[in-house]
């Protein structure tokens, strides 16, 4: 069991929400999706490959088959999912003092939600509905978000640049190649295993990795 | 909010920075209890002497509150020291992780691999440490006498305390008893405010709330408000038992409070600078480099070696000309002021000041907002909860600057409430990681656990859209090396005073 794999941490997060509130929920939604103003703080946070808010309603939780009887809920839930890079702390802190208002914008009508601001209750009801990872699956554990943008971004560049450059004169070739390292300062970022996320998990995969030696 | 801190229960060291009184001189000593009796009389006899933060000199009404002192004590101790303490096991358990494992252990999180290794570390880190003593003086008169009567409690506590030695020194000793560490003194013998690389240090230390004379020092040095104004930090990011920036009472408070109060924790470390290896690194670098030697020095810092001028703010030779004149002719509010008010903002891409200088990485201010207009909550929203005190200076002698492998480097101490969120995350995730500066592995220039089998690299930007390349540094030494270290609980004078008499009671 792990949450980590390589560079990135999958958190999935499942909070009660009373069924005739979820409305309100979806309203902030999509104003958020409508708005893109109101997820600036998140797009900035690089540290984060993606988060995403669904409402699940009270009769809506999948069965593996028309079999498996339904559930008798009493609250619908909403789930949270995201990947990040770095730690369970990182990432909480970072979302606590970035984007406080935001978060208790989309949990304001979670059962028992503490509001984000003093951190430590905000922690405790996140590790409380947090449901661990049982199998995680990273194709690019040594990259981190940014990393596969910047690569992506250096990709596109160098086929561009050299579909443009096979006739040129060696000082416009030379003047174009800075142009390029100049587009791209920000992207030539070394990849490398993660830091260690805890010590924890560090001594897991030892054990784990020599178990495969 | 703590407006008004009880400075004659917090100790000395936690408020002021010693240097900047003229205490140019400091000795640190450590110590293993052997039986708990005895270990609690000597904490007893050094409490007696044990220096508050209490201001020297005159106090605002004009009277003299407490003289300076010839001469500082301070005490600290590990987690096995206060078992050999004997504190209750109910206190000891809340105590943090990083703080009971102790820094060795935490080798891999701080990046003290290949020559930082605690294998490479002096002897004395092979001991069983528990108590740390500062003496800190203007003289090695003054700082001798205090240590022979340190010594003479040594001696007086019947075996229940041992001086332990082992501590390298620039004579190839291998055993002192002690680590002294000094400021730099020019030709003429006088003081300054060098460290072993020429840069000039002790600028910038963290303003918080609590402290005297806040408005006239927390430019650029405390937290950086979104109508650009600083104010001061939080007093629970330094000290235990106040609010912190998350608006609660830091987390790594042990119980009962007084025990925690007006405590911190402390991180001590003794980094060796390379020297020989910076000089050839930046004589060879700079060749390649279209400015000046001296401004590619400060380009690895985020200052000019020569008076401290913070790069952002004079980002060529021509501009540091002005800079300097502009500087010349302040007066010493006007000379402060340009020496720490400032921030990123005019460099978002970091074209004056590197993303990979220690400065910018150590202590973004706003800029990990990259110019998304209000981004988060409040400019400094990654950042005030990762700053630190810095306390220590330089030791040693540099004998040959074309040698690596004498005794000089810095006595490193960072004063926090929570060192894996403070000490370790700056040290693991800014120092030797670079994802939230958008640099993937790319190390800081300086202090980067640069290794030769996987040659580092670090990009100084250029003006974008300037059709200039950026300026590559390539294969970058290790400048820096850990020889040693621990983290250690500074205890307010209530707390040893407790300790000492064993009552520390959180029933
Ligand atoms: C041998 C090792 C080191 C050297 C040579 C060094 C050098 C310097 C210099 C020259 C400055 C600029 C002067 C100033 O602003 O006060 C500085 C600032 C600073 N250093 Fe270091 N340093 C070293 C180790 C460290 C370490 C290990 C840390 C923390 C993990 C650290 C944290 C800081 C901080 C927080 C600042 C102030 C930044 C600001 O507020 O803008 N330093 N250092």
């Amino acid at each position: 069991m792990s949450n980590i794999a390589g560079k990135a941490y999958a958190m999935n997060v499942i909070t009660p929400i009373r069924w005739y509130t979820t409305w309100t929920n979806k309203l902030f939604f999509k104003a958020a999706l409508l708005i893109p103003e109101t997820l600036k703080g998140l797009l900035t946070l690089s540290l984060i490959h993606y988060a995403r808010w669904v409402i699940i309603p009270r009769d809506g939780f999948p069965r593996l088959d028309p079999s498996q009887p339904k559930e008798e809920l009493h609250y619908a839930y909403m789930l949270f999912f995201s990947n990040f890079n770095g730690s369970w702390d990182q990432y909480v802190d970072s979302f606590t003092f970035a984007i406080p208002s935001g978060l208790d914008l989309f949990w304001k009508w979670n059962i028992r939600y503490p509001k984000s601001v003093p951190l430590t209750p905000f922690h405790d009801y996140i590790r409380h509905n947090q449901i661990d990872t049982a199998h995680y699956y990273n194709a690019y554990p040594m990259a981190a978000s940014n990393d596969v943008k910047s690569a992506q971004k250096v990709k596109k560049a160098l086929i561009d640049f050299n579909a443009k450059s096979s006739d040129k004169s060696a000082d416009d070739f030379l003047k174009d190649y800075h142009m390029l390292l100049n587009n791209l300062q920000h992207d030539f970022g070394d990849m490398k295993p993660t830091p260690i996320v805890s010590l924890s998990s560090y001594e897991v995969k030892k054990r784990y990795e020599q178990t495969k030696a | 909010m703590t407006t008004n801190l009880d400075l004659t229960d917090i100790q000395g060291n936690i408020i002021k920075a010693y240097g900047a009184y003229n205490f140019q001189k400091a000795r640190y000593l450590f110590l293993r209890i052997n039986n708990g009796d005895k270990g609690r009389q000597f904490v007893d006899a050094i409490t007696a002497k044990v220096t508050t933060a209490i201001p020297w000199g005159k106090s605002e009404n004009g009277d003299v509150a407490v003289e300076k002192p010839r001469v500082t004590t301070n005490i600290a101790f590990t987690y096995s020291g206060l078992e050999a303490l004997e504190l209750p096991t109910a206190s000891l358990r809340e105590f943090p992780d990083d703080f009971m494992m102790g820094m060795s252990k935490r080798k891999d999180i701080l990046g003290d691999d290949g020559p930082s290794d605690p294998e490479n570390w002096d002897k004395i880190w092979k001991e069983k440490v528990h108590i740390w003593i500062s003496i800190n003086a203007p003289d090695m008169d003054a700082l001798i006498e205090r240590y022979n009567w340190v010594a003479q409690q040594v001696e007086a506590s019947d075996g229940g305390v041992t001086l332990l030695t082992g501590h390298r020194g620039g004579d190839d000793e291998e055993n002192l008893p002690y680590q002294d560490a000094s400021v730099l003194y020019d030709e003429s013998g006088n003081p300054t405010p060098k460290e072993h690389f020429g840069y000039t240090d002790g600028i910038g230390d963290p303003v918080f709330e609590g402290q005297t004379n806040v408005a006239a020092r927390v430019l650029g040095r405390g937290k950086l408000m979104r109508d650009g104004s600083w104010a001061p930090l939080a007093t629970g990011e330094f000290l235990l038992g106040h609010v912190d920036e998350a608006m609660e009472y830091p987390k790594t408070a042990p119980s009962p409070m007084l025990l925690s109060r007006n405590g911190t924790y402390m991180v001590y470390r003794k980094l060796h600078e390379n020297v020989a290896a910076f000089n050839r690194f930046l004589d060879e670098q700079s060749k390649s480099f279209s400015g000046s030697k001296e401004m590619l020095a400060a380009k690895f810092a985020g200052r000019w070696r020569d008076n401290g001028a913070p790069i952002v703010n004079a980002p060529d030779d021509a501009s540091k000309d002005e800079w300097d004149k502009a500087f010349e002719a302040a007066d010493f509010a006007g000379k402060k002021r340009m020496l720490t008010d400032f921030t990123y903002n005019n460099d978002l891409h970091g074209a004056k000041c590197p993303y990979s200088a220690h400065l910018r990485r150590i202590n973004p201010r706003g800029s990990l907002e990259y110019g998304v207009k209000e981004a988060y909550e409040t400019p400094g929203a990654l950042v005030n909860r990762r700053r630190i005190l810095r306390r220590g200076l330089p030791y040693g002698a540099v004998k040959d600057a074309a040698r690596d492998d004498g005794n000089h480097g810095i006595i490193f101490m960072a004063l926090n409430a929570d060192i894996q969120r403070q000490f370790e995350f700056v040290q693991q995730q800014w120092i030797n990681y670079a994802n939230d500066f958008k640099e993937g592995n790319d190390k800081e220039i300086l202090l980067g656990n640069h290794d030769t089998k996987h040659p580092s690299k670090a990009v100084l930007q250029v003006e974008p859209g300037s059709g200039k390349p950026p300026h590559f540094i390539n294969n970058i030494p290790r400048l820096v090396e850990t020889r040693g270290g621990d983290y250690f609980f500074i205890p307010s004078i209530t707390a040893l005073k407790l300790i000492a008499a064993g009552m520390v009671d959180p029933t």
